[in-house]
């Protein structure tokens, strides 16, 4: 009996609740707070936990009755059939340079973009700003019938390069479609929020307009380029409708839809779709472990700041 | 040498916002300007499916998909027109105001002081930032009729009977649709208004808790008013979201069973792609387009605020 009330002091102790004002009241808050998070984190992490344990299944036993909610046999088989009976590695090697040059595009354009949004008055540029926001706002899917049949037939390149249907090409352009404006919107708030003392002293110091945005702004700014090429990159990964219309075949198709393949008509072949699904959820199971403040700040930055 | 140095610095500076901001704008404009105009431009032609040739047809479009010709629905429009909006508006009203309760709920537990904050902050976020396709096959394999996870939970624990046949129901279908797209996006809900209760002076609570406020009264007149624009944010960019939002529907139940949870996004892209007619997809894009700016415009209105 003594025991189990020293656990208890202790588990008190280390959950902070122990507190001499006003007790029971703050105790009971806070548990009921602990409990009720903790009981919202274990439902929305159940259906991870069940496609994972499901590519970790044996094949034969992902169709067992009464399902086991905790796998006997754990194997990787199904990981290493995706990439042999599958060309997942190109896939893999797709989303990887779809996501990395999109990124690369929005981050650097964004950022001298947004800085020069945030520091100078030229001409027209509320109304640019104004247009970019406004860019922002058009839905993506009201537009699939145009990018289809600009990237199946370039205006202007097209004696260059051919169609773009189901390169990467056509990917990264629409990517940055869906990227840019945001990019650029939240280096602007960002440098809105680095003081302006710090030009100034560049410019006395004798810097030129684009040394003292190199040497003094840039490395000030690092945070917010983190943000947005996290955010940037994760979008590109995980963007499965314009890939669905603009590609047909492995040399260009991204893993969301290489795991919507195995979907077919009437049957699904679930225990490679598990193993496919968590190749394809890794970067976002990882940033979110690893970067959650930079995702947090670059959302907040490009969503609620005016 | 140095004189021919310093005015071509001093020229680079001049150039230094055309440099900077011109080849963003000339991208935007490329990348959206010419496919709205040529969204626009497409909603008026009809092709041809066989011969592939393109004929004006000016608003005709626009009158097949939105009224009926001689069908006859409610007002005289088309009734899958009808059909789809309601599904539209059941399954963005249900899913945006559940996770819009839900998210805030979470986000006021997370305000409080303590420890361990960080830990849960990040535990939360990662279903918004799976891919969405497939979190939309997770959510299928979870409700999938004889060896889903939720027949199994609830037929092994001996609450049911029978297993559910959720897909083969035009309501359950849709209630699996709802559940996943809470799931998916109640971060994004959690993340805006926790951003949006950090700007709260914390004495204002204190004030208001000696002055006797009550939970309600405090909520109400003290975070509500500080909040305000973060709501208008993520019920925005959620509802817009969720109008255009095609990975959750497409891969769970490709608007089925029948025609029951088609909504606008899926059957905009099952006209232009599945059906090949990208004259009447340009239509419904167009009008997609208008709704989103419409629905923008009336928020702003009704929260009382300049959209930038």
């Amino acid at each position: 009996m003594s025991t189990k009330q020293s656990t208890l002091g202790q588990l008190i102790a280390a959950l902070g609740l122990d507190t001499e004002n006003e007790w029971s009241h703050v105790v009971r808050e806070r548990l009921v707070a602990y409990g009720l998070l903790g009981l919202y984190v274990f439902v929305i992490w159940f259906p991870i936990y069940f496609i994972f344990i499901t590519s970790i299944k044996p094949t034969s036993a992902v169709l067992d009755i009464p399902i086991s909610f905790f796998p006997t046999q754990p194997t990787v088989s199904n990981y290493v059939e995706i990439f042999q009976n599958r060309p997942f590695e190109l896939y893999t090697l797709n989303s990887l340079i779809v996501a990395s040059t999109t990124t690369i595009i929005c981050v650097t354009l964004g950022t001298v973009t947004g800085y020069s949004f945030s520091r100078y008055d030229f001409i027209g540029n509320k109304a640019l700003l104004l247009s970019i926001v406004g860019a922002r706002m058009i839905p993506p899917i009201a537009l699939i019938v145009p990018f289809f049949s600009i990237m199946s037939n370039p205006p202007l390149i097209g004696w260059l390069t051919g169609s773009l249907y189901d390169t990467r090409i056509a990917l990264i352009l629409t990517y940055t479609f869906f990227n840019l404006p945001f990019a650029v919107w939240i280096m602007k708030n960002y440098f809105d929020g680095v003081p302006e003392s710090l030009d100034e002293q560049a410019r006395i110091d004798g810097c030129s307009r684009w040394e003292g945005f190199v040497k003094i702004i840039l490395p000030m700014a690092k945070p917010g380029i983190a943000a947005t090429a996290i955010l940037a990159f994760i979008f590109s990964w995980n963007e499965f409708v314009f890939a669905l219309v603009l590609t047909s075949s492995e040399q260009a198709q991204t893993l969301p839809i290489a795991v919507s393949l195995f979907v077919a008509d009437d049957f699904v072949d679930w225990a490679h779709l598990a193993a496919g699904g968590m190749i394809a959820a890794l970067p976002g199971i990882l940033f979110g472990l690893f970067f959650q403040q930079y995702i947090v700040s670059g959302l907040t930055q490009g969503a609620v700041k005016e | 040498m140095s004189t021919e140095k310093q005015s071509l610095r001093r020229k680079l500076d001049r150039l230094f916002v055309p440099l900077t901001v011109g080849p963003t704008m000339l991208w935007i404009a490329g990348i959206i300007v010419y496919p709205t105009l040529k969204l626009l431009w497409s909603s008026v032609f009809w092709t041809n499916p066989i011969t592939s040739q393109k004929e004006f047809v000016g608003l005709r479009n626009f009158e097949r998909l939105i009224f009926a010709d001689g069908g006859g629905g409610v007002l005289g429009l088309a009734p899958d027109f009808v059909s789809i909006t309601w599904h539209t508006i059941v399954y963005v009203g249900l899913s945006v105001s559940i996770s819009f309760a839900l998210g805030l709920g979470i986000a006021l537990l997370l305000n409080k002081d303590l420890k361990g904050r960080g830990w849960f902050r990040t535990a939360v976020i990662v279903p918004w930032i799976l891919p969405y396709v497939m979190s939309g096959l997770m959510w299928r394999w979870m409700f999938q009729s004889e060896y889903g996870a939720i027949n199994g939970l609830l037929t092994q624990s001996g609450l049911l009977s029978d297993k559910i046949a959720f897909f083969s129901d035009g309501t359950l279908s849709m209630m699996a649709l709802v559940i996943a797209d809470i799931w998916v996006f109640t971060p994004f809900i959690i993340i805006i208004l926790l951003a949006g209760l950090q700007n709260v002076p914390e004495q204002l609570y204190d004030a208001a808790e000696v002055d006797g406020a009550g939970r309600v009264s405090r909520f109400v007149n003290v975070t509500y008013p500080f909040l305000k624009p973060s709501i208008l944010v993520a019920l925005t960019i959620r509802i817009i979201f969720d109008i255009r939002a095609l990975d959750l529907v497409w891969v769970m139940t490709q608007g089925g069973p029948g025609k029951s949870t088609e909504v606008w996004a899926s059957w905009l892209y099952r006209t232009a792609q599945v059906f090949n007619r990208p004259g009447e997809g340009a239509a419904l894009g167009v009008v997609l387009l208008a709704v989103t700016f419409l629905i923008v415009a009336v928020l702003y209105r009704v929260f009382g605020e300049s959209p930038y």
